[in-house]
């Protein structure tokens, strides 16, 4: 599926990881190329948050390997991954709530030089006009949903060549969730690569250009989501048979 | 110094040769501490009879520190209060002179009522607080001693309490000494290696665990604090005579560190590794004097580098059974088939039903009016996504959390509200999303853990060994090699349960479970971290365990595992019941469907 | 009397509350109470009086000295203490390892300095009698750190990662801020706030070793009384408990005193274990 010849901007190769003793990954194998909007779906439990955080450095890499930009960024430090423009927004609007908008956006640009923050702070802001008017108001005084624009935002500070989102849309109203997803397409017009974990298959599979599945720790499912069967391919790999009732979408 | 024999009375002769390697160190420590006076002079006698009076102390504070997990950092207060209580009644400046050995009872009944008062923050809150209350007591007591001039003499000081004779010499008093630091070791390992140590050790590392089990944490702290209030005040006695006369100056907060810092370096849980750590403490500041003004530095840098290198301190140095490697090719194989010796067959019996429960997280509505039932002898699985509030429901039935709204009755009783130690009680069994199991202990007293309402021995009578702990412990333990059998880990049953692997602890849970003979087992997650083959054997125990007439609640991910063995199916979607019904009918409703996949 | 209760409490509040303060800078980027704080107090006052009467520097410099070595040991005390066992928190090896290094610096004070308490110079010469300025210097210590710091955490980006960190240590790491560093940044902060108190309470405590052992919980009570990690619950809760210990002493002696503040302490921990100003529980399950 990987248009371009050319090295992909990630390439992760027979990654494992996991919690202590625990491992959740047996052995990804992802590709993402410059500019390519992705979604990871899986069932609860399969281990998406998982790779994201491992990928971001979040968590260890038992084995396996991890190349972004041409790097080794296997075992990279989330903050290392983020100045290569691997930037992770983790799960669940975590926002700082004690100190205002801004301040939350300033801190995300806190590797930038002194002279820039500000500029970029803007930057970020510009995708999200409901934000921008709130920039004095302390990140607890948020909405849910503003709040993970917030971190979207967060994410964008640091102008990311890859942005991984996890869950942005858990708890907002559909409105709310079209209005995130916009951006990815912003994004992508720009040439933002985005790695997409989202819930919600149809907007997941509307707003990427293609999908990974992930079912107890392996991938078990790659394709463009331009195939018009997908939902039931997809169906058929989390259920192991298909339902003979009509999926959504 | 000291020793013990553990109380080998009402074992047969195959426990007792069992248990001897455990025995033979103390046996070897006593026979040291006897032939002491005879080959050495009395500068070490009374080096001896010191280490003798720290352990009797020692001895206390090891089940509040090393078993409960307690930092008391502050002991020294209660050897003080111990120390003046004593002086005082039998110098008789207060009142009329009491004989010392009516004096040591009395400061060890007061010395037991200060044990509880100062470990009162511990009932609620661990670690850092309670070090600080105990701190705190030990610099008021030493004010207190200072400041209350008309009793204790002020910084002048009082006489300590003097012994009849034979035990006024030195000898005599050595070995006073020793055999009330016989009589504490064996108390301490009676107590130690009851189900009231087992259940210290659970607190201390599994507490919601613990709880799930049935053992009340307050209950069991308040004993030990008795205990180690206690023998700390006696030591205090004993203390005095031995320095004739006491000034708050003789109970530095040295005494108190050298104290705690004996049983970490002796290693938690263990009984010989402190004894070894009071005396080696004890002598230290001896063999090299240019250092006794230094000893306290010393054992801080001892200290540091237990916490840093070597974290089991002596104990683990010495457990050579579990450095033997374990089988790596080694495979879970239960036996369902045996589980019919053990668990009762049970036809009929009550439902667990749940109605309207609602329960809110800050803003987030966790559980937004549920209905569930789960019938005996039935398999219901619990299936959602994330956040759909399935755990959380698991949490409410077992008493975590007590519901905002709605009633939870079994059969025709009401089950209360929040108050998770009456679940083992009422026959609700669980295991834990995270296995939550003792690293430190066997895997044997693991499972024996969830039969701890079972026994029937008080904390009085497992201290002192009467028959019916004996009773209590030969039975517990037969069952959970039986348990440990049918899920398929006997094998594994003398080993710690840290060196095993994430899908051994998950079936030891269930073991666990299993102790109580639950008319109800909540089962969290089961087959998470778990290889396909061992998902195939966990879905043969979990149908045979319902065949017994057992209602199983099952929270899972996996969808073939839910689909195979459940009987009734009930989903979740943001706190409400989404669809409920027969495998078959959930497979192929819709609206699960898509909530699966995201609609 | 009452001006000399309100006088002495204050002060003393006002050094309980700057190791409340100290307590409460270390844990907020790492979650670790440290038995330093109060050591780091009584450092202030040993440093204190030996670089100015000891070795006879001038004041300003003794001063500046006397925060650079307690920053120093507040740097040690988590390279050494604290990032070994932050793995591990949940089994809360931190009180041992921060224990035993406080124990050390105790030990080497005791031995190094002596165990007698030792007279700490005269500052400024300013005001007697309740007006003296072994009254009033703690206070104002404690008013400067309080503004220094709230200039810190909302005007700084450091203080405001500090916040960040404080409040959400994973988002903190996952947006890329040098957690490590910062956290190392803190303790040296902490190390300075234990300074001042221990230099500004210099004259009322004198430069005494076992300050440290005392220091530690009556810095702690306050902490408990307003909850971990809340300034102002340390500062309100400090001041009162120095206002509360010094009316006990005057009014009823000083055994009785100390019985009511750990009494005090006891039944706040037991009816509120959170503090007064805390927040409740997290979830356990």
């Amino acid at each position: 599926m990987l248009t371009s010849a050319a090295e992909p901007l990630l390439a992760v190769q027979a990654l494992e990881s996991g919690y202590g003793k625990i491992r959740v990954l047996h052995g990804i194998d992802i590709e993402i190329a410059a500019g390519e909007v992705v979604a990871l779906l899986g069932p609860n439990g399969a281990g998406k948050t998982t790779l994201l955080r491992a990928l971001s450095g979040l968590l260890p890499v038992t084995s396996g390997q991890v190349r972004f930009a041409g790097r080794d960024m296997t075992n990279a430090t989330p903050r290392e991954a983020g100045r290569a423009g691997l930037v992770h927004v983790i799960e669940g609007h975590r926002v700082f709530t004690q100190i205002s908008v801004t301040d939350n956006l300033l801190i995300a640009g806190y590797d930038l030089p002194r002279g820039e923050r500000a500029g970029r702070v803007e930057e970020a802001l510009s995708y999200f006009p409901e934000i921008a008017e709130k920039r004095h108001e302390r990140g607890g005084a948020l909405s849910g949903g503003q709040q993970q624009m917030l971190t979207v935002a967060q994410g964008l500070v640091r102008r990311p060549r890859l942005l991984m989102l996890d869950e942005p849309s858990a708890g907002l109203s559909p409105v709310l969730v079209d209005r995130v997803l916009n951006v990815i397409d912003q994004l992508r017009k720009q040439g933002t690569a985005v790695l997409l974990v989202e819930q919600l298959l149809e907007k997941a599979l509307a707003a990427a250009d293609r999908v990974y599945a992930l079912v107890q720790g392996n991938i078990v499912l790659q394709a463009p989501t331009s195939e018009s069967n997908l939902p039931q391919r997809l169906e058929r790999a989390y259920f192991g048979h298909e339902s003979h009732a009509s999926v959504v979408g | 110094m000291t020793t013990v024999t553990a109380a080998p009375a009402h074992h047969d002769s195959g426990t007792f040769r069992a248990a001897l390697p455990h025995i033979a160190p103390f046996l070897g420590i006593l026979v040291l501490a006897v032939i002491l006076p005879f080959v050495s002079n009395d500068y070490w006698v009374l080096i001896g009879t010191r280490a003798a009076i720290y352990w009797v102390l020692v001895s206390g504070l090891n089940l509040v520190v090393g078993f409960a997990g307690h930092l008391a950092i502050g002991y020294v207060a209660l050897l003080t209060l111990g120390a003046y209580t004593t002086s005082v009644l039998v110098a008789g400046n207060v009142m009329p002179p009491v004989p010392v050995f009516a004096a040591l009872p009395i400061a060890g009944a007061v010395g037991a009522v200060f044990g509880v008062i100062v470990g009162l923050p511990a009932l609620r809150l661990r670690t850092f607080y309670f070090a600080m209350s105990t701190l705190g007591f030990a610099t008021i007591v030493t004010q207190i001693a200072l400041a209350w001039q008309s009793v204790t003499g002020g910084g002048i000081g009082i006489v300590g309490p003097e012994f009849p004779a034979p035990f006024n010499t030195a000898w005599g008093f050595y070995f006073l000494c020793i055999c009330f630091g016989v009589v504490t070791t064996w108390m301490s390992a009676n107590i130690a290696r009851s189900r009231f140590g087992r259940a210290l050790i659970a607190v201390r590392d599994a507490e919601v665990a613990a709880e799930a089990t049935g053992i009340s944490k307050p209950k069991m702290l308040i004993a030990i604090f008795l205990f180690a209030g206690a023998l700390a005040a006696i030591a205090g006695g004993l203390f005095a005579t031995l320095q004739t006369y006491i000034t708050p100056d003789a109970f530095t907060f040295d005494l108190s560190v050298l104290f705690f810092i004996a049983i970490l370096i002796g290693g938690r849980g263990s009984i010989l590794g402190p004894m070894l750590g009071t005396i080696i403490l004890t002598i230290l500041p001896e063999i090299a004097a240019p250092l006794a003004a230094w000893s306290t530095f010393l054992y801080a840098v001892l200290l540091l580098l237990i916490v840093l290198v070597m974290p089991g301190g002596i104990a683990a140095l010495l457990d050579f059974r579990n450095r033997r490697p374990l089988a790596s090719n080694r495979a879970i194989v239960p036996r369902p088939a045996a589980l019919a010796d053990i668990v009762r067959k049970r036809t009929g019996g009550s439902h667990l039903k749940l109605r309207g429960i609602a329960l809110s997280f800050g803003n987030v509505r966790a559980i937004d009016g549920l209905d569930l039932d789960v019938a005996p002898g039935e398999i219901h699985g619990l299936i959602g996504p994330n956040g759909s509030g399935k755990t959380t429901t698991l949490n409410v039935i077992s008493g975590y959390y007590a519901a905002e709204a709605g009633s939870m009755t079994l059969g025709d009783d009401a089950l209360p509200p929040g108050e998770p130690t009456l679940r083992a009680h009422r026959g609700i069994a669980r295991t834990f999303q995270t296995p939550r199991v003792i690293g430190e202990a066997s895997v044997l007293q693991n499972v024996m853990i969830g039969g701890s309402i079972e026994g029937r021995a008080s904390f009085v009578e497992s201290m002192l060994a009467l028959p019916r702990n004996a009773w209590d412990e030969r039975m517990l333990a037969a069952k959970a090699r039986a348990l440990l059998g049918v899920v398929g880990l006997e094998s594994l049953a003398e080993v710690r349960t840290d060196r095993l692997q994430h899908s051994e602890l998950r079936f030891i849970e269930i073991a666990r479970a299993l102790m109580l003979d639950p008319d109800f087992l909540l089962l969290d997650e089961p087959a998470a971290g778990l290889s396909n083959d061992e998902i195939e054997r966990l879905a043969v125990l979990i149908k045979a365990i319902c065949a017994r007439g057992t209602g199983v609640l099952l929270v899972e991910h996996h969808a073939d595992l839910i689909f195979d063995i459940c009987h009734q199916v009930t989903v979740l979607n943001l706190g409400r019941t989404l669809a409920a019904g027969t495998p078959a009918e959930i497979r192929v409703h819709k609206e699960v469907v898509s909530a699966y996949l995201g609609g | 009397m009452l001006a000399s209760i309100i006088a002495s409490g204050l002060a003393a509040g006002a050094i309980y509350a700057l190791v409340g303060v100290t307590y409460n800078t270390m844990f907020s980027t790492s979650r670790v109470m440290s038995f330093t704080a109060g050591q780091l107090a009584m450092l202030g006052g040993v440093f204190g009086s030996l670089f100015t009467l000891k070795l006879g520097l001038p004041i300003v410099v003794g001063f500046l000295l006397t925060l650079v070595c307690c920053a120093i040991i507040g740097i040690i005390t988590e390279f050494v203490a604290v990032r070994p066992v932050l793995k591990s928190l949940d089994q809360h090896l931190y009180v041992l390892s921060t224990l035993a290094v406080a124990l050390m610096i105790q030990q080497v004070s005791a031995i190094k300095w002596g165990t007698e308490p030792q007279p700490f110079p005269r500052l400024f010469g300013i005001g007697s009698g309740v007006w003296d300025e072994k009254f009033w210097l703690p206070v104002v210590a404690c008013a400067i750190t309080i503004v220094a710091l709230e200039y810190l955490y909302r005007r700084t980006l450091v203080g405001r990662a500090f916040v960040a960190i404080a409040e959400d240590n994973f988002a903190a790491r996952a947006l890329g801020l040098p957690e490590r560093n910062l956290r190392v940044a803190s303790y040296a902060l902490a190390g300075v706030i234990g300074g001042v108190a221990g230099y500004s309470g210099g004259e009322l405590m004198l430069a005494f070793f076992a300050n440290g052992a005392l220091l530690n919980f009556y810095g702690f009570v306050p902490v408990a009384l307003g909850g971990l990690g809340n300034n102002r619950g340390a500062i309100v809760g400090g001041l009162a408990l120095g206002l509360f210990q010094q009316a006990a002493n005057f009014l009823v002696g000083g055994i009785f005193s100390s019985v009511a503040v750990f009494t005090l302490f006891i039944v706040v921990l037991l009816a509120a274990p959170q503090g007064l100003f805390g927040s409740s529980t997290a979830r356990r399950v």
